[in-house]
């Protein structure tokens, strides 16, 4: 216990220190913080490893680019490193497109063509697509030739035997109600894919790190899903509270204020789902990085500065990192058990559980 | 600096407190709840979860409107 | 503000990937998963309720033996006491009978014995009439003078004849 507070006080006195140096040093080299920890967590088109000697190493991706002027490109990103131009395109450095493609039209200006580049965040996607159905059909395949009576699996399987159960009897009975069953593999499928691409984001090399679940696209597709398994399977009852809800009549008659507002619920509710998931995950990247830079912000600061602030940086970047681990299981569980319920409600057919 | 930015900040700052405080409010009572019925641990457990999503929920909108700003 | 634009792209890909990996799991992951789970609790409830029948049904079994054995056993004492029943019967029949027998032969005996009597009396009283005739012959034709005293002495020879034969 003793040493706990030590170590604590230790750290303290390390966080003090710059905050009295910090005023004689002046930076030469500015380190743009946030422009790291924004082009981490946006996209690029190419998968950038590490920096070497002034070198990067990077995996080039595929660009697939359809121009309303030049019809359909597709080429290695390699042909776009720093600045170049390509077939007409090249990556904007500023303005509304900055970062993305763009293709230079005959007067000048820049047009933003239909892109369905394989970005760092798709190539990501798709590679934790393929895990994700290589896992589970993999653990599903060994049931195949066994019978009920063979022994219960163990390693890999029995984890997934046993993260289904524990997911369907926890959450999912639970939550949706009588016929659970219809919409178990949705929300199981729902729930593997948040998690294992939260998880592959945490990992920081190559076939993880991409920031798959904190962007907005990924998660207005989950959402979107979620929308869809809500509304297409609503009871009657589901819609009655909606249109028709059992408020003073003043409410609903001449305008239907109360209708509006169920109306409105209908959208907030995949839409808080669909922010959550992103802020969250975001978030936890954002933090992680700007953690990691705190060491190469104070580089300038001198050598005792610097060494103090990388522990204290790695340190709380190997909390923020068990922290993401618990984040990354947590808002996975949270969007399944969140879809969960809005279907069950949705399913209700009488009052008894409406509160 | 941009006055946008500034509201944007103090927007989110706003958000978080107001967040903390209800979440805090729900944590204390759920903790309350099981400390009661430490047999309805689980339900708790789970209810508890679902208000704190709905109270996160209009928080993010608080952001997402102070991205807006931004 | 970026940050919030779903990129078309992505979108597009996210939507592939995500229905494509959602019909797979949905169709050939999950279900096998689940159903393999599901059969697998109904062949252990089952499996145990198995159990409980055969530890049910080897009670009573066991019960059954027990009865069994015991009904053995009883019916076991009843044939032993009836065949010593039946043995003392036999001894006691054959003992009547020996008796009876015994009794037969020894009143068939007796009654040879009887008869053997009566045939010697008969030969005596014979043997005695003819020796009194001889008698009285000799007496007659000897002593005839005597009258008196040969009939004295006839009658004293018939009473002495006679003692002796009742002795």
């Amino acid at each position: 216990m003793m040493s706990v507070w030590r170590n604590i006080a230790w750290v303290f006195i390390l966080l003090s220190m710059p905050l009295c140096v910090s005023a004689q040093s002046d930076a030469q080299e500015e380190l743009d913080v946030k422009e790291i920890v924004l082009g981490h967590v946006g996209d690029s088109y190419e998968w950038h490893i590490t920096s070497f000697k002034e070198k990067d190493l990077s995996i080039p991706l595929p660009v697939i680019v359809h121009s309303p002027t030049s019809g359909w490109h597709l080429f290695s990103s390699r042909h776009l490193r720093e600045g170049a131009e390509y077939e007409g395109l090249r990556i904007a450095e500023d303005g509304d497109f900055k970062g993305k493609i763009v293709e230079r039209q005959a007067d000048g200006s820049d047009l933003r063509p239909f892109d369905l580049s394989i970005t760092k965040t798709v190539a990501g996607l798709l590679i934790n697509t393929v895990l994700l159905a290589v896992l589970v059909l993999g653990a599903a395949r060994w049931y195949r030739h066994r019978k009920v009576s063979d022994a219960a699996p163990r390693g890999f399987v029995g984890m997934m035997e046993m993260l289904v159960s524990t997911l369907i009897d926890g959450l999912i009975k639970p939550c949706v109600g009588p016929n659970y069953r219809r919409f178990a593999p949705y929300l199981l499928t729902v729930f593997c894919f948040i998690l294992i691409n939260n998880l592959m984001g945490l990992i920081p090399i190559f076939p993880g790190g991409a920031n798959v679940t904190g962007n907005i696209a990924v998660t207005l597709v989950l959402a979107l899903a979620t929308f869809l398994a809500v509304n297409l399977f609503g009871s009657r009852a589901y819609w009655k509270d909606i249109f028709w809800p059992e408020v003073p009549t003043w409410l609903k008659v001449p305008l239907p204020i109360i209708p509006f507002i169920e109306f409105i619920g209908i959208l907030t509710k995949p839409f808080a789902l669909m922010i959550r998931l992103f802020a969250n995950m975001m978030a936890g990247h954002a933090v992680i990085l700007s953690l990691t830079c705190v060491i190469f912000v104070t580089a300038q600061l001198g050598a005792a500065i610097n060494g103090s602030m990388t522990v204290v940086s790695v340190l709380f970047t190997i909390f923020m990192n068990c922290l993401e681990l618990l984040v990354a299981f947590l808002q996975a569980y949270i969007f399944t058990m969140l879809s969960a319920v809005f279907i069950g409600l949705a399913q209700d057919n009488g009052h008894q559980e409406k509160a | 600096m941009d006055l946008g930015v500034i509201g944007a900040a103090i927007g989110a700052g706003l958000a978080v407190i107001g967040v903390g405080l209800g979440i805090g409010k729900i944590g204390s009572s759920a903790m309350e709840a099981i400390g009661r019925q430490p047999e309805a641990t689980d339900k708790i457990r789970t209810n508890m979860i679902i208000v704190a999503a709905l109270v996160e929920g209009v928080a993010l909108f608080a952001v997402v409107v102070c991205f807006l700003a931004l | 503000m970026g940050l919030l634009q779903p990129e078309s792209g992505l979108l597009f890909w996210m939507l592939l990937s995500f229905v494509v990996v959602f019909v797979l799991l949905a169709r050939y992951g999950f279900p096998v998963i689940v159903k393999a789970i599901e059969s697998r609790k109904q062949y252990i409830d089952d499996s145990l309720a198995a159990a409980r029948e055969a530890e049910r049904k080897l009670d009573s079994i066991r019960a059954d033996g027990q009865a069994l054995r015991e009904a053995a056993e009883q019916q076991q004492k009843e044939i032993l006491l009836q065949a010593n029943e039946m043995r003392e019967q036999m001894i006691r029949e054959a003992k009547r009978k020996a008796e009876a027998e015994g009794q037969r032969i020894l009143a068939a005996a007796r009654e040879r014995a009887e008869a053997e009597r009566e045939a010697i009396l008969q030969d005596a009283r014979q043997q005695v009439a003819s020796l009194a005739v001889a008698i009285t012959e000799k007496m007659l034709r000897a002593k005839l003078e005597d009258e008196a005293a040969q009939s004295r002495l006839a009658s004293q020879l018939l009473d002495e004849m006679e003692h002796r034969q009742t002795n």
